[in-house]
């Protein structure tokens, strides 16, 4: 470290900035130079490393009726302090709290690229609201274990302070693990090296299942939700069908811009346009990097099977064919993604009256 | 099945009129050995190069990457089925080369990915093969032979040049020497209080297959539609697989090394009994699958007999779900099972970017993120195996070349990073 002291700015609500409880958290934004309340312990756990530069105050209503709105405003008032660290609450078990607190480091994190750190309770809604980039140390439920809980932001503050220019393996940026510094996951997966190999590791939880002894697996598969399957369709006759494909088939030049791999974007196209016979291999494109591509260009039927819905259609056996084609790019692309874009595309089928959907996959 | 493996530490290699081993200096006549390469008529010329860690040498286009090895005396065959004829592999001496690899280029690849490394800079910190000199070649082949065709030249001149490199160790005593002695059918007999144990073997996935053709990495065949199969570790070590043509973190180098296949020989007969292995493959098809996991489970419990197995997979998304219901069917039948998995993005929870979803598969190893992105700054003064415009795959736009100062890419691009038999100690983490 430098002998130049590092310049911490500290957020916190209207109750620890000793404005006032419940009845004051209607005010808004207030700002004093030098440590405020939990600011004291925080400048002299910093023993010398770091002043508490400012303290900005805000009332718990105030702040979470705009939260992005007011992080912004907080980065505008602490700005011209050019502080090298955020610290924000703790907030413990207070929901408005950590949902300000959260939005504030992020909001740092990622416009003045400096660290923030905060502190919650495991269960404060703060912590699903605001992972990100920002520190989120595990604290207890109420201010009566303020030091202790302090002491861990202090440590991971300083940890990140001295290593935020060290050179480190792989992309990790060498920050300690959630484990080590107690803070929940910010939702980074990055590579480090572990002291053995894969294959040591995958022979001691092998006996250790075997023996019946406990073993920690690398990672825990997560529980999906249980979707029952709609009630059949009664009369396909009646029926207009859908057809929504994670191919990746779209007009060449993919215009919607879908990426080949951890695609967010959907899109549609008009069947009788897209699907037209004047179009060739050529006026198409796979946008997908996880299957060989050559077979569904050779006819695009294979992927999105028209040809056969039309035949269906012209002999009564399906009522019709909704008239655009749902085109997405599914390669390890996150659950949640999916789903966000799952529940766009079945709101517009629904609001268009489809029946039955027919999902082509790879 | 003994195979015993006589190591030659090699230090440094210069170009002699004779090629020989003396003390750790390896002399090479690169005459001999560019004709050597030339006797296959598919290939015109060849460029020969070696770099070590500091070279300001960037390589392109690597098919493979290989450890010189070849056989001594009169038990086995090189290569089998790809340089030499058809024959058992895993059984009498070899001479191995330590510190030396031969890195098989391809300049005239149409592929859109291939593995590159740098021998400064960040790739050589991160790959092994920063570590390692480096017997670079770049044959170039005849206007006339079609690309495949020619693929299959490249990829056996690469063998060629390993068994030429090892051969010139005459005959001294080696620095080292690892023995792989494991008789399955007496173990299978042996009454022992400790563990069964077996390993699985994913070795392949036709899903990048170039134009759809599979490429041979199995006694000179491909294996796309293979059925879960028996092999002895031994046949693993000594060529009888090799790695397929995009390196993506499985090379023959590293297949030579294999991670659990030597982890398991180190703790037979003391922590467990190392009772044989399964190959298989990642399938296009759900019924192909559900068919092959079944097979595979049977192979373990019915004939194999084992408390327990260690899975591993290829690189890809899709090949999770392969691995994943071979776990499930072999847990079904009471074997204890631990796979591999690697996240294929870097956000999130790493339980999100998991691509299968079992109660029964709850011993999971998360090998590295092969697909984290990096960003390598380096400024080449030579470029192997390609050209300055030779195109570094990258996500989007794919507008990236060889002679860029910055490159982005993902790590599996970089040979030597990841290790998908798990040699590498390289662990994906939430952070």
């Amino acid at each position: 470290m430098s002998g130049v002291k590092f310049k911490v700015v500290h957020y916190i609500n209207q109750f620890f900035g000793q404005i006032g409880g419940e009845d004051k958290a209607d005010v808004g934004f207030s700002k004093k130079e030098g440590p405020v309340g939990p600011g004291m312990m925080i400048e002299s756990l910093f023993d010398g490393w770091a002043d508490v530069v400012a303290t900005v105050i805000c009332g718990d209503n105030y702040f979470t009726r705009d939260v992005e709105g007011n992080a912004r405003k907080f980065i505008e008032m602490i700005k011209d302090y050019e502080p090298d660290l955020v610290i924000a609450g703790p907030a413990f078990e207070a929901g408005r709290y950590g949902v300000s607190c959260g939005a504030v480091c992020n909001a740092v994190t990622e416009e003045l690229k400096i660290p923030a750190i905060t502190g919650m309770y495991a269960e404060n809604p703060g912590v699903d609201l605001s992972r990100g980039n920002a520190f989120i140390i595990k604290t207890g439920n109420s201010a009566r274990n303020m030091s202790k809980d302090l002491s861990k932001m202090i440590r991971l503050a300083l940890d990140i302070l001295e290593r935020r220019s060290a050179d480190s393996f792989l992309t990790s940026d060498g920050i300690g693990s959630p484990e080590e510094y107690e803070y929940f996951p910010r939702g980074i997966i990055q590579n480090v090296l572990s002291d053995r190999t894969a294959a040591e590791r995958a022979v001691g939880i092998l006996l250790k299942k075997i023996r019946r002894e406990e073993y920690k697996s690398e990672l825990t598969l997560p529980r999906f939700d249980d979707i029952p399957s709609p009630a059949p369709i009664l009369d396909p006759a009646k029926c207009a069908i859908a057809v929504v494909s994670d191919g990746g088939l779209c007009s060449k030049g993919n215009d919607a811009g879908l990426s080949g791999r951890g695609n967010a974007v959907w899109t549609t196209y008009p069947i009788e346009d897209f699907f037209s016979e004047d179009k060739g291999k050529e006026d198409y494109e796979v946008v997908h990097t996880g299957y060989f591509s050559v077979d569904v260009l050779d006819d695009v039927n294979r992927l999105v099977p028209i040809d056969v819905l039309k035949e269906l259609v012209n002999e009564g056996k399906i009522g019709s064919i909704y008239p655009l084609y749902l085109c997405t790019s599914g390669n390890a692309t996150v659950a949640k993604k999916c789903q966000v874009m799952g529940e766009g595309m079945a709101r517009k089928l629904s609001e268009d009256g489809v029946d039955a959907v027919i999902l082509t996959s790879t | 099945m003994k195979l015993q493996i006589e190591h030659f530490r090699i230090e440094s290699v210069r170009w002699s009129s004779a090629s020989r081993l003396e003390g750790r200096t390896l002399f090479l006549d690169i005459e001999e050995l560019k004709n050597h390469i030339l006797e296959d008529e598919r290939i015109q010329s060849v460029e020969i190069k070696i770099y070590r860690l500091g070279d300001k040498a960037r390589i392109v286009n690597i098919m493979d990457v290989i450890q010189p090895r070849c056989v001594v005396g009169d038990e086995g065959v090189d290569f089998p089925g790809f340089i030499g004829p058809i024959c058992l592999a895993g059984s009498g001496r070899r001479k191995s080369l330590q510190g030396l690899a031969v890195i098989v280029t391809n300049p005239g690849t149409n592929r859109k990915y291939s593995a590159f490394l740098d021998m400064d800079g960040k790739c050589a910190e991160l790959s092994k093969y920063g570590k390692t000199i480096n017997l670079c070649i770049a044959p170039v082949g005849h206007a006339d032979v079609p690309e495949t065709e020619f693929e299959f030249a490249v990829r056996r001149a690469g063998f060629k040049t390993a068994v030429y490199l090892a051969k010139c160790a005459g005959d001294p005593a080696p620095d080292d020497t690892e023995v792989f002695d494991l008789d399955l059918p007496s173990v299978s007999k042996e009454k022992s209080s400790l563990p069964r144990i077996a390993y699985y073997y994913q070795l392949y996935s036709p899903q990048h297959d170039h134009r759809g053709i599979s490429d041979p990495c199995f006694y000179g065949t491909d294996i796309s539609y293979l059925l879960p199969t028996i092999v002895h570790p031994n046949e693993v070590l000594d060529g009888g697989i090799v790695g397929h043509s995009t390196v993506r973190s499985l090379d023959t180098y590293t297949i030579q090394n294999h991670g659990v296949i030597k982890e398991l020989f180190r703790g037979h007969g003391k922590e467990f009994i190392f009772s044989g292995m399964v190959c298989g493959v990642a399938n296009m098809e759900p019924l192909q699958r559900k068919r092959k996991a079944m097979m595979a489970s049977s192979l373990l419990k019915n004939v194999l007999g084992v408390d327990g197995v260690i899975l591993t997979k290829i690189h890809g998304g899709m090949p999770h779900v392969d691995v994943a219901m071979v776990s499930e069917e072999s847990e079904k039948l009471g074997i204890k099972t631990v796979v591999f998995v690697q996240p294929l993005v870097s956000q999130g929870s790493l339980a999100a970017t998991s691509l299968f979803s079992s109660e029964m598969v709850d011993a999971i190893i998360v090998v590295g993120a092969t697909q984290e992105k990096i960003e390598i700054r380096f400024s080449p003064k030579e470029i192997f195996g390609g050209t300055e415009g030779t195109h570094l795959f990258t996500p989007d736009p794919f507008t990236q070349r060889a002679s860029d100062e910055l490159i982005v890419t993902e790590e599996f691009l970089i040979a030597g990073v990841h290790d998908h038999t798990g040699g590498a100690r390289v662990i994906a983490k939430e952070y």
